[in-house]
């Protein structure tokens, strides 16, 4: 018991003696944790909205449709839906309703839309669910929610279709098709004449509906059906099918197939979203990776106090390891709690679906995970220094002969050809290559995921450009999350660039010295020590640069790669390392102009 | 002709209580070709001294100015010039970087200054070899001795043809086989004509100078001439005679 | 030896000859505790003779260590020069140790001012004996005699150095 209140009363004096750099190392593992966290959340989240919408709105387990065929005088048959209804398996049935392509003016958007004639009652099998208004009555309509919120509009407004005027009573979900603007996936019939872009889903009451003209002639016509073994839904459709290839005979299509249609806007968001937060939580990791080695040095010193005083290599041991795995708990803690409350914010998993982020998706599974990789964090940042610290001889640990640097024959050659503030910069770096490296991966994984999602961003800014005038809700929520990931990747670095600022210009205080005292002015001492950090930036980002483009390669399903224009690859590479030198000025400023003497004077040989 | 000439300069360092003078009122004056040293109990401001000289530090007042031109005004390039051009200094923990090989050591206040890396490492070589170091150019300095080390330093030291060498308690760190290496070296860049300034505690590198100054509390106590003065006889200090 | 320093001791002021034995013995420590008693009387009488002090008896006594001795002008003026003279080696460190007490005892003259002038010399005198092992090979006769010679002037110059910062010492207690 003694034991434990002496390395209690250690951990504590040792904390408060170096408050800065618990805080540093807190910082670094919550930021770690918080992104895994939000991975681990959102993950739960993006499956299963449809399964939930599906659920509330009695969704169907198969939408057998009847088209108009290919002749103009091919109408479409609703008698054909009927027989499936008594198809063996076949629970609960709902339609044949007629729908119908129309034009739509609503907000000084022109748009086609696809319109649905139901009736007032709710039906025994989809039941779109209101989040807005009331049902159809003659006279008004009911859009579809992404559809609604693409385009602006609320209940109570007046839309046109085909000329004629309609107002909206209300918004609402279903889960018989899927959301703007992922309509099409199941089956679009469409006149030429029509606007161009996708089709947005909307309700209206049958008699409206077939009192437009051309209706009866120009209507395809659907039937919702519920099964006994729901899962059997899709070898059913395909089977059926196969066996009526006719234009008459109707086409199944089942809740499996439409979920996954649904699912594709929300799957890129994942991918997205997963990319982003791993990069994220490998930046964190390296940044604790950078504190945990600037602190080494001390640690070791530290171990040779304590030794010194009398501890024990294992007790020694023990208080660094404590030191870290509380300040590991603590941080985990915060991840969690950051992680649950930012992530409502990123999850939109589609707006024509239902879901949220669930707090309940944040299982004590998730959350003793976060905590068993905080801790394993803390651990590998302590391990080392623990076991150099109890092996090394107290009398070198209190020497403090920081590891000396090791020759680096390679670069002293080339630095000697190069202006003075270069040279400085990279024998620099050189002298500590663990850490320059570091930099260099930090900065490469930041520019790889901020090309990758500068890319999904303009591709999906393009596409809402080519299919006319309606915003596409899918891609604003991905260009949303692309944008919160980015900002939290360029801060995440930014931190890191700091931290091994700091790092740099402590261990290189005597170089920088003794430099001054050979002639160096201040001014060189400072770019050399801002090149040391640049340098390995600019090669982050030459090599992070293509590594984006593999990256989104791996996540663009098939579609073809559209490159960024040259200028803005060279703003990029070239502005990274420009962006990192702006940050690290200031420490180098600083460590330029400090009082060379009492340096030299407490130098080692 | 006076090379470096110091008047009424002060240091301070801590406030109140705490206040030391490590230099009070020093006037210094150093002839073309002269070594001078500076003896005095340890804490009696001598590296203080220096480094006001070398511009490693700035007086709090009074004068110093070096082959006429005024050193305590210069700015911060000025002062990096300085060092650059007029003033090789070497300290008594060496201070060689010790990733670098005995001639990238040496050539590295020529390549700072701008010269081409042909010209620094040609004038480092030449260095080398006058102190007797060339079979050395290649070592890292973890596999030289302290004196070779030091050697080194001076060989550094003397990169940009320095007008005085400022030398740091040069033998502090040294045993007595190398301090007469040092010495000798001292001795040799004496002949040669260079100026030099040494702080010291040890009376061996001291009776190399011309001329010496104890300095006591921050203030000089006292001044030897060495060079001239009475010549005992050899043998009587072997107590050859009565 | 003895007798320039008994004569520094007579600077002060008049004494009996056992009051300077025991000044001298004190003076010495344990170095001076073989000082043999008769060596003072016997150097008194000696520089009676000799003239450089005058020693008057008490009534009635002819024992030296009974009378009263005090310096002649001839023997002021040896204790003057004594003080001023700067020849070494010494046999030993004792004459000029005692020179020093002598000097602060009878301010006659200033420690410090004896020990500068001292060190002053003894400079000279490395600078010289090391130049010519400079000039000797490394490995040969010459340059090992003179090598020794230097390390004791080495040596003797920080005794010098300490007697220097005694005398600063006492000088500012006093």
């Amino acid at each position: 018991m003694g034991r434990l209140a002496l390395v209690a009363r250690l951990v504590a004096r040792d904390l408060r003696n170096r408050p800065a750099e618990a805080v540093l190392l807190l910082l670094a593992i919550t930021a770690a944790a918080t992104s895994l966290t939000l991975g681990l959340v959102l993950h739960g989240v993006t499956s299963g909205p449809y399964q939930r919408t599906s659920a509330a709105t009695a969704g169907p387990d198969i939408v057998a449709d009847v088209g108009p065929g290919p002749n103009p005088n091919q109408h479409a048959v609703p008698a054909n839906l009927t027989p499936l209804t008594k198809t063996p398996g076949v629970t609960a049935s709902s339609g044949p309703f007629p729908v119908l392509g129309l034009t739509l003016h609503a907000n000084g958007y022109t748009v086609p839309a696809m319109a649905e004639g139901r009736d007032p009652a709710p039906s025994a099998v989809d039941r779109p669910l209101l989040t807005a208004g009331s049902w159809v009555k003659p006279g008004s309509v009911v859009l579809e929610r992404s559809f609604a919120s693409a385009l602006g509009v609320r209940p109570g407004q007046t839309i046109t279709l085909n000329g004629r005027g309609y107002l909206v009573s209300g918004i609402a979900v279903s889960a018989a098709l899927p959301p703007y603007p992922l309509v099409c996936a199941v089956g679009c019939d469409f006149v030429a004449s029509e606007p161009p872009g996708q089709p947005g889903l909307i309700w209206m009451t049958r008699t409206d509906l077939l009192a437009l003209p051309g209706a009866r002639a120009d209507a395809s016509w659907y039937l919702n059906l519920r099964l006994s073994d729901p899962a059997s839904a899709g070898a059913y459709a395909n089977a059926y099918d196969s066996t009526h290839p006719n234009w008459s005979a109707p086409s199944l299509t089942s809740w499996q197939y439409i979920a996954s249609a649904a699912g594709r806007g929300v799957s890129t968001e994942q991918e997205v979203l997963l990319i982003g937060s791993s990069l994220l939580g490998l930046l964190a990791i390296a940044s604790v990776a950078v504190l945990a080695g600037g602190r080494m040095a001390g640690q070791v010193r530290r171990v040779g106090l304590l030794k010194a005083a009398g501890a024990t290599p294992g007790l020694v041991a023990l208080v660094l390891l404590a030191e870290h795995l509380l300040v590991a708990v603590v941080a985990a803690g915060l991840g969690l709690v950051f992680g649950w409350l930012a992530a409502p914010l990123l999850a939109s998993p589609g707006a024509g679906l239902l879901g949220s982020a669930d707090p309940a998706s944040l299982t004590l599974q998730n959350a003793g995970l976060v905590v068993v990789v905080a801790l394993a964090v803390a651990l590998l940042a302590t391990v080392v220094p623990a076991i150099r610290g109890a092996r090394t001889s107290t009398v070198s640990a209190l020497d403090n002969a920081a590891r000396a640097p090791k020759r680096r024959a390679l670069v002293t050659k080339l630095s000697r050809r190069m202006p003075v503030s270069l040279l400085l910069g990279m024998r620099i770096a050189a002298r500590r290559p663990r850490r320059t490296v570091l930099g260099l991966a930090s900065v490469t994984v930041t520019v790889a995921g901020v090309v990758t999602v500068l890319m999904a961003h303009a591709r999906f800014d393009t596409r809402a450009a080519s299919s006319g005038t309606l915003p596409n809700p899918v891609n604003n929520d991905v260009i949303q999350v692309t944008t919160v990931i980015t900002i939290a990747l360029i801060v995440l670095a930014a931190v890191n660039a700091l931290l091994l600022t700091y790092a740099t210009v402590l261990d290189a205080r005597r170089p920088s010295a003794l430099s001054r005292a050979l002639g160096a002015t201040a001014g060189q001492v400072s770019a050399g020590l801002a090149a040391a950090q640049m340098l390995p930036a600019l090669a982050g980002a030459i090599i992070g640069t293509p590594l984006g483009f593999l990256l989104y390669a791996s996540i663009k399903h098939g579609s073809t790669m559209t490159y960024p224009p040259v200028w803005w690859l060279a703003c990029v590479v070239l502005g990274t390392p420009l962006v990192v030198g702006a940050l690290t000025v200031i420490p180098s400023r600083v460590a330029s102009r400090a009082e060379i003497a009492p340096v030299l004077q407490s130098g080692a040989a | 002709m006076t090379l470096l000439s110091a008047r009424a300069l002060h240091k301070n360092y801590g406030r109140g209580e705490a206040l030391v003078r490590a230099v009070d009122e020093v006037d210094l004056e150093v002839e073309t070709g002269e070594t001078v040293a500076i003896m005095g109990p340890s804490g009696c401001g001598k590296s203080t001294l220096l480094h006001l000289l070398g511009g490693l530090d700035r007086p709090d007042s009074g004068t110093i100015s070096l082959a006429g031109k005024h050193v305590d005004k210069l700015g911060e390039r000025g002062l990096a010039r300085l060092r650059r051009e007029a003033v090789g200094f070497v300290f008594q923990s060496f201070h060689l970087m010790d990733e670098l090989t005995t001639v990238e050591n040496v050539e590295l206040p020529a390549l700072l200054a701008g010269r081409s890396p042909r010209a620094a490492r040609r004038r480092a070589l030449e260095l080398l070899s006058r102190t007797g170091l060339s079979d050395r150019a290649k070592f890292l300095p973890s596999a030289l001795s302290g004196g070779q080390r030091q050697r080194v330093a001076v060989a550094r030291a003397l990169a940009n043809d320095p007008l005085v060498v400022l030398a740091d308690e040069p033998t502090g760190n040294l045993d007595s086989s190398a301090t007469l290496e040092v010495l000798r070296l001292f001795d040799d860049l004496h002949e040669a004509g260079q100026t030099l300034v040494i702080v010291t505690h040890d009376s061996r590198i001291a009776a190399t100078a011309d001329r010496m100054i104890t300095m006591r509390d921050g203030s000089f106590v006292d001044e030897t001439w060495l060079s001239g003065g009475t010549m005992g006889s050899l043998s009587k200090l072997a107590g050859l005679e009565g | 030896m003895q007798q320039e320093v008994i004569l520094a001791m007579l600077a002060k002021e008049p004494s009996h000859g056992y009051e300077l034995r025991a000044r001298l013995r004190a003076a010495l420590g344990p170095v001076g505790e073989d000082l043999n008693a008769g060596q003072v009387y016997v150097t008194l009488t000696r520089l009676e003779k000799a003239g450089l002090v005058a020693g008057t008896a008490e009534p009635g006594q002819t024992r030296p260590d009974r009378k009263v001795y005090e310096l002649t002008p001839a023997g002021q003026q040896r204790v003057a020069a004594w003080l001023a003279e700067v020849s070494w080696p010494k046999p030993d460190l004792t004459e000029f140790h005692l020179k020093l007490i002598a000097a602060f005892a009878g301010r006659l003259a200033d420690p410090l001012a004896i020990v500068d002038a001292q060190r002053r010399e003894l400079l000279r005198r490395l600078r010289d004996a090391q130049r010519a092992a400079l000039g000797e090979p490394d490995d040969s006769d010459a340059a090992l005699l003179l090598e020794g010679i230097v390390l004791r002037l080495q040596a003797d110059l920080r005794w010098l150095e300490a007697c220097e910062r005694t005398w600063t010492n006492r000088r500012s207690r006093s």
